[in-house]
């Protein structure tokens, strides 16, 4: 449920008192929330320790965490609007990869400046998206089906833009070379504490919040995933909020994509490998519905850092990626099963 | 009379912070027909759930020929010899009859292949057995609901055989599937069966039931004789005496508002069974409640959702014109635009966003108003919310909890609620009361009344005969998309169904 409140209407319910919420309702609500304390918690218990030091803790370790996670965030701040409206999309992944090489060949062997470059990335990314947003909508599609050949189209297209071939970015001035401040999207600000992406995948989150939860469009999100019917009948014009909601989507991956090829360095075909299905289990453990209609941006940043964390404390344990991912399996599968709890007791069906 | 064959004793159940049951008892004896009546919310499907084990009671017991029993799914339930036949059948439509009465057990043959001429000889009989000619061969998507309703009995009943409980099984039947259905119902009680049946069609119950149950509030208000006087089984379920449920007419017909002349709706492309507006004349004023009468399929959806450009595309022609200027209606914006509202007769399915709070679906519909600037105002959207529980009685009082947890009635109130927000001045109603119980229905019938005479035109689609007749002021009758005939209110029924059959009263 968003988190719009209103305020009762009239007189309070005038027989029983109204009863508290059920509190396993309000632990879903807070899942990902409590679900981030709880590894928190267990990252300072489970964490080496140096000269007494918690490495979990340490300040590095720490910008390491919100670094590593902040591309898959960007993405999945896109895919929480997608989701709501009941949607999904698969694209976002390769759109990263394309975003990428776009933004490293412009640069380096294009010769555009850093803003045309930004500008031309992101509406790159917002028009692809509106593209499958405009073929689902127009031809009934199923987002699944129009976003996988999606993100086959926009591994194509990088392809075929950097030739199969890493494409190295180096700094300085003239021809060839980008532009030094570019690659400030790889370094820590505030007294080298605060990585560069870090911060763009907060402000990014801060805007969508307030998209979502105080705007009329953010309104719509919610009227179309909780029932696209009614939505229509209501005046929503549902198919324009189905194309913007990809065309977020389709932003948030260039966006992501500009902050990857600032990060490494290069641009690469095969950037943003799977993160479409990281940032996916992110909104969903952040509590929102594959079944629309429901969610939080907050959920989803809580969720993209959990799952950061989660793989940090098992890294410095030097635990194998094999057991990072059946512990975030077990991890999507217990957010989901609490959230179908809550429907049944809820009597809303399965 | 013999030892009950089940007896439920004390039943509560919780959801949440909501008491669906404060304590029920409730027993069935073998051989009975026992009518469990009750309003939307009233508890009669929290009852059946537990008797048919889907739910599990907080507390309370349930006793089977004496023993107790408890069920954790509704295979116990089966088991134990309880077989439900839920609102939605649990049929295959893309499957025939003997496939559906064997699903999940199906007759083999060696080798594992399918033994289909036998379990298509095998339902044959189990049809015969209760005198029913359907063709086990017969896909089910092709029978018509009353069929498919028998086809559901004989499933469950070779299930479990012993206590049958029906979930308004008359709900979508027309008079003669309901007589059917009643025959067989006695022959099952004949057998010995004991059947739990749940309706709230007040006058069915004297003509089936052998016992009559009434609950109100998650408790039973009183144990009756079936032939108990209408007037004491209402006041069983609502509490206090009704007096009348249709308020007074009140003349107020001002200018004209809607009016079709010769209109016809042209399709885009063909579709059949879409019974599309074929050269209709109706005219609704200001401060009008007009009901558009017709057999199934004689096009009132039809007409309504053309009008409002929910349903499928194509263009108007003839004259279609709004307080006396002609309008294109061709889309939904169009017909908002034209100060037309909808409200559908599937709330659930295009009504409302059932995992939403009902704050947030009354406001659905004036989202602009309430979001100047493209920022919501929390200010405003409390206002309309406000408004909105000042038009309809809606239980809960409380904006914030789903909508898919009130009762039919209560869903219906937000739907009608939502809509009348935007300040409409022309409302299309289809099926306006579709399962929705006594009590809101009155309110309903009232707060439509009062809204047209402040001036807003009604057009108001029904298969309710005694809706449109005892609410409207006009009657429009349909028969294959036009208008053949046209009754004040009032008017007796027999008349408006001879017109709507196409024969003389």
């Amino acid at each position: 449920m968003s988190d719009d409140k209103i305020s009762p209407a009239s007189a309070p319910a005038p027989a029983a008192p109204q009863k508290h919420r059920d509190p396993l309702a309000l632990i879903v609500r807070f899942q990902s929330l409590i679900g981030l304390v709880l590894v928190a918690i267990g990252g300072i218990i489970f964490s080496p320790r140096r000269h007494g030091e918690i490495l979990f803790l340490n300040p590095d370790n720490i910008a390491n965490i919100v670094r590593a996670v902040s591309e898959t965030g960007i993405i999945a701040i896109g895919m929480t609007f997608v989701i709501i409206t009941a949607g999904i999309d698969l694209s976002v992944g390769a759109v990263l990869g394309l975003s990428s090489v776009v933004t490293a060949s412009m640069m380096i062997s294009g010769g555009f400046g850093l803003i045309p470059t930004i500008l031309a990335v992101l509406a790159l990314g917002i028009v692809f998206g509106a593209i499958q947003g405009t073929i689902s909508t127009r031809f009934r599609l199923e987002p699944f089906i129009v976003t996988l050949a999606g993100l086959q189209a926009a591994r194509g297209l990088a392809l075929v833009v950097s030739g199969n071939q890493y494409i190295n970015i180096s700094y300085g001035d003239g021809p060839g070379l980008a532009p030094p401040v570019f690659a400030v999207l790889g370094e820590r600000l505030f007294n080298n504490t605060v990585p560069v992406a870090t911060l763009v995948f907060v402000v990014f989150a801060a805007v969508a919040t307030i998209v979502l939860n105080t705007t009329r469009f953010g309104r719509y999100v919610f009227a179309v995933g909780g029932n696209e019917r009614a939505a229509r009948i209501s005046g929503v014009p549902v198919s324009m909020v189905k194309i913007a909601v990809y065309a977020i989507t389709g932003f948030a991956a260039a966006l992501a994509g500009i902050v990857h090829a600032g990060q490494f360095n290069f641009g690469s075909a095969n950037d943003g490998m799977g993160y479409e299905l990281t940032a996916i289990a992110a909104v969903v453990i952040g509590g929102t519905s594959l079944f629309g209609g429901a969610g939080s941006m907050v959920g989803t940043v809580a969720g993209t850092i959990m799952l950061g964390a989660l793989a940090n404390i098992l890294q410095l344990n030097n635990i194998t990626p094999a057991m990072q991912l059946l512990a975030t399996a077990a991890i999507i599968v217990l957010a989901a099963v609490l959230q179908s709890l809550v429907r049944r007791r809820e009597g809303l069906g399965r | 009379m013999t030892a009950p064959l089940l007896v439920m004793t004390g039943a509560v159940k919780r959801f949440g912070g909501v008491q669906a049951l404060r304590g029920v008892d409730f027993d069935l004896k073998a051989g009975e027909i026992h009518a469990l009546l009750g309003e939307n919310g009233a508890g009669k499907s929290t009852l059946m759930n537990l008797l048919s084990g889907v739910y599990t009671p907080d507390e309370g017991t349930i006793e089977i020929d004496g023993k107790p029993v408890r069920f954790n799914n509704p295979r116990e339930a089966q088991a134990a010899g309880i077989a439900t036949i839920f609102q939605e059948l649990d049929l295959v439509p893309s499957l025939d009859v003997a496939a559906n009465l064997f699903l999940g057990r199906e007759l083999m043959r060696p080798g594992g292949f399918l033994d289909v001429p036998a379990m298509r000889r095998e339902a044959k009989k189990r049809l015969e057995a209760i005198e029913i000619a359907i063709d086990p061969a017969a896909m089910v998507a092709d029978l018509s609901i009353g069929q498919r309703q028998v086809v559901a009995i004989v499933k469950a009943l070779s299930y479990a055989s012993r206590v049958l409980i029906m979930d308004e099984p008359t709900a979508a039947l027309t008079v003669g599937e309901v007589e059917r259905l009643f025959d067989i119902m006695r022959k099952l009680a004949a057998t010995g069966v004991g059947i739990v049946y749940i309706s709230h069609r007040l006058e069915e119950v004297p003509g089936i039931a052998d016992r009559v149950t009434v609950m109100r509030d998650g408790r039973v208000a009183g144990i009756t004789e079936p032939h108990a006087p209408q007037a004491e089984l209402v006041r069983l379920l609502v509490g206090r005496p009704l007096d009348e449920l249709y308020p007074a007419r009140i003349k107020a017909a001002g200018k004209p508002l809607l009016s079709l002349k010769n209109a016809s709706f042209k399709l885009a492309r063909d579709s059949a069974g879409w019974q599309a507006p074929q050269g209709v004349s109706v005219d609704v004023h200001e401060g009008e409640i007009v009901g558009l009468a017709g057999i199934m399929g004689a096009g009132r959806t039809e007409l309504l959702s053309a009008l409002y450009g929910t349903g499928l595309s194509g263009r108007w022609e003839g004259e279609v014109a709004i307080s006396g200027k002609p309008v294109k209606l061709d889309s939904i914006s169009a017909a908002r635009h034209a100060g037309i509202a909808f409200v559908t007769d599937d709330r659930r399915g295009s009504g409302l966003m059932l995992r939403m709070a009902v704050g947030l679906n009354l406001v659905m519909s004036v989202i602009s108003r309430i979001s100047p600037n493209w920022l919501v105002s929390p200010h405003r959207q409390a206002e309309a919310v406000k408004e909105s529980f000042g038009q309809f009685d809606i239980r809960p009082k409380n904006p914030d909890i789903a909508v898919g947890a009130l009762s039919g009635g209560n869903q219906q109130k937000v739907v009608l609620a939502k809509e009348i927000l935007g300040n409409p001045r022309l409302l299309l109603l289809d099926e306006p009361t579709r399962g929705v119980d006594v009590g809101a229905k009155g309110e309903i019938y009232a707060r439509l009344r009062a809204l047209a005479a402040q001036g807003l035109g009604i057009l108001v689609a029904s298969s309710e005969m005694p809706e449109l007749i005892g609410l409207c002021d006009r009657i429009v009758v349909l028969r294959q998309g036009r208008n053949v005939a046209e009754f004040m209110g009032g008017v007796d029924e027999h008349t408006v169904l001879a017109a709507a059959n196409g024969r003389e009263a």
